[in-house]
């Protein structure tokens, strides 16, 4: 007991040093444990993406270019018996907001036909897929949108694009998506916006941002991507297909290479974390000579100082790291922040498990910090020390 | 025993009319002869050998209290530090009771200090965080005991000092005198044989120096604890039963204190 007195008493002795040094192991656990989530999260999303075998076409140019509809029919054309290629679909981008209110939405008009054949992993129902073949204004709702938006079954929403026609369209909720491997994202029908287009003057209806192709086999989406590729080779709208998964890493990348970056600075915050508590345990020890050699004088072995060292350290790092997982998972459990929707990544979530693994990396930055303080403190000279000091 | 002794001196100590045993010489109960042999130890600084000790030979027969005098540089802490095996000698042999600390590995020579020696320091050492009572109590962590025994033994070493009014305060909430007091508790509280105490009163004003230095009279004459005391001061010389004066690493000069009876 006594052992473990000094030990959290020596945390105690300068009390200013001891929060600085849990603030400098705190601070970059919080960015690891955000960092380390947003990759969780993108890994998971594209990890389901990769098992689904759906390809993406886009423009060759970017995927900001559009493609001409048309496209879908010299498609499915390549297989007409469907045996590899089961459905194609083609999707919009419209975003869209909500009448005063500043958060922008994820909303995609779609094919209402091959829908569900595209996206079987998000197990609709009849009755859904009822609905959204016999409403025009039919909407899927992505479930974390639903519940931000405080959105449910049967709601009458109403959505102002961000393209054109740029005016105010009502939709119904037919579904909130609820297996829905993207919760934020929400599917409107393709026809129902191309009337609104028309309605409002605008001929759009020939042009489609992306097309989604589901394909039955690995070899069949390795084969499809080729070939669409080779067939609008000489058109004057050249394509560029991928897998969703490659698809969805691009465009991550296209936004500063996200991922590798977080890494990236996941890393070095740790690193800043190993330097700052070195310091930290460096001056304490230095401070502590006396008492060091002190203790061995009285028969405390080079090993113990060693091991009580490092215990002092992992002590300060692991309240540190305490601190550092525990706001961001507080702040993103238990306050409104945890409805907040961040590109791509929709809605952020602080696994208890990346909180759990960010303690564990702060009781190795208190173990990695310690060793050089804990071997001097080992190796420490008790005639020098005791002469040096008196 | 150590204990047992303790605790029927400190009830002799609550009587007023008991002082008079403070003087009592009693028959030594330590068992550590401490025999130092044709002892060499040199230093290097910046690749230049320092000569410390030439070839010293010393005996002091347990339960005694030697002292040892000289002047600064002349070797005194350093043969000090080698009969207490916080260092080692650059060649010969130091004997204290049965061990020979220069056969003891490292290891060895740290457990061996836990048990048999307790050091004084001029500065006291103490745990700043730690209370006078949990000063004590630390060298007790090396030895396997129940906490009850642990706090039995330091309450009687601060008893000894006279101290346990002080028990729960930290060296920054007590004097000088006191502090050492309690490095002196701290000292006896493994019931060491031999007492090393560099330069005690070093730092203490006349008065409490004479009652620290009384305190190591008792722990001499009392329990028969062997002492070497480091000292630059006649008047704290005068306690031992043996003054040694080391100049140059040599051992000139020996002489008999006269023993206070």
């Amino acid at each position: 007991m006594l052992y473990w007195i000094y030990l959290i008493r020596n945390l105690t002795r300068n009390i200013r040093r001891t929060l600085l040094t849990s603030a400098a192991v705190a601070l970059p656990i919080v960015i690891f444990v955000l960092s380390t989530s947003v990759i969780s999260a993108l890994n998971s999303y594209l990890d389901n993406a990769a098992k689904q075998m759906r390809l993406i076409v886009t423009h060759k140019t970017s995927f900001i270019n559009p493609l001409p509809s048309g496209y879908r029919y010299k498609i499915e054309a390549l297989d007409p018996e469907r045996k590899e290629l089961t459905a194609v679909c083609g999707m919009h981008w419209l975003g869209g907001k909500v009448e005063n209110d500043p958060r922008l939405l994820s909303t995609l008009a779609v094919d209402k036909d091959n829908l569900e054949a595209c996206y079987p992993d998000y197990h609709f129902t009849q009755e859904e897929m009822d609905a959204w073949h016999r409403d025009r204004q039919a909407a899927i709702l992505g479930p974390e949108t639903a519940k931000q938006f405080g959105w449910k079954l049967g709601d009458r929403i109403t959505i102002t694009p961000s393209l054109p026609p740029y005016t105010p369209m009502e939709f119904h909720v037919i579904s909130t998506a609820e297996h829905a491997s993207d919760p934020v994202t929400s599917w409107i029908r393709l026809d129902y916006y191309f009337d609104a287009l028309k309605e409002h003057g605008f001929h759009g209806d020939e042009w489609i941002g992306f097309f989604v192709i589901k394909c039955n086999s690995i070899a069949g989406l390795d084969h499809y991507r080729r070939a669409i590729d080779e067939l609008f080779a000489n058109y004057p709208d050249p394509t560029k297909t991928r897998d969703e998964k490659s698809f969805v890493n691009e465009f991550i990348a296209q936004q500063f290479n996200l991922p590798r970056n977080l890494a990236i600075l996941a890393s070095l915050t740790v690193f800043v974390a190993i330097m700052a508590a070195m310091n930290t345990m460096s001056m304490n020890i230095r401070d502590r000579i006396n008492e060091v050699a002190t203790m061995k004088s009285l028969g405390f072995s080079s090993r113990s100082v060693f091991v009580q060292i490092l215990i002092e350290s992992m002590m300060l790092c692991v309240s540190g790291g305490f601190v550092g997982a525990l706001i961001p998972y507080g702040l993103f459990h238990w306050t409104p922040l945890g409805s907040m929707t961040i590109p791509v990544i929709q809605a952020l979530d602080i696994p208890l498990l990346v909180c759990m693994k960010a303690v564990l990396i702060a009781v190795g930055i208190g173990i990695l910090s310690a060793l050089w303080p804990a071997w001097l403190g080992a190796k420490l000279n008790v005639v020098t020390a005791l002469r040096y000091l008196e | 025993m150590f204990i047992g002794e303790l605790q029927r001196y400190v009830t002799r100590l609550q009587n007023p009319n008991n002082v008079s045993f403070l003087i009592q010489k009693v028959c030594p109960m330590s068992l550590a002869n401490i025999s130092v042999h044709q002892v060499v130890k040199n230093y290097h600084k910046d690749r230049i050998e320092i000569p410390v000790l030439n070839g010293l030979d010393l005996t002091i027969p347990a339960g005694q209290f030697s002292v040892l005098m000289g002047p600064s540089g002349s070797g005194k802490s350093t043969l000090l530090h080698l009969i207490g095996g916080l260092d080692r000698p650059t060649s010969g042999t130091i004997q204290v009771g049965d061990f020979n600390l220069d056969r003891m590995s490292d290891s060895e020579l740290t457990r061996w200090r836990s048990r048999h020696v307790g050091f004084i320091f001029q500065m006291y050492h103490l745990i700043p965080v730690l209370t006078a009572a949990e000063n004590v109590e630390l060298p007790l962590l090396l030895f396997s005991m129940s906490s009850h025994e642990r706090k039995q033994r330091v309450a009687t070493a601060l008893q000894v000092v006279g101290l346990t009014d002080r028990m729960d305060h930290r060296p920054n909430q007590l004097s000088g005198g006191q502090e050492q007091r309690v490095a002196i508790a701290r000292a006896i509280v493994t019931d060491p044989d031999v007492i090393l105490a560099d330069e005690p009163t070093g730092d203490l004003d006349a008065k409490t120096s004479e009652e620290i230095l009384n305190l190591l009279n008792i722990l001499n004459k009392e329990f028969g604890k062997t002492i070497l005391l480091v000292t630059h001061d006649p008047r704290a010389a005068a306690h031992g039963q043996r003054i040694l004066h080391l100049d140059k690493g040599i051992l000139s000069q020996e002489k008999e204190a006269v023993c206070v009876t």
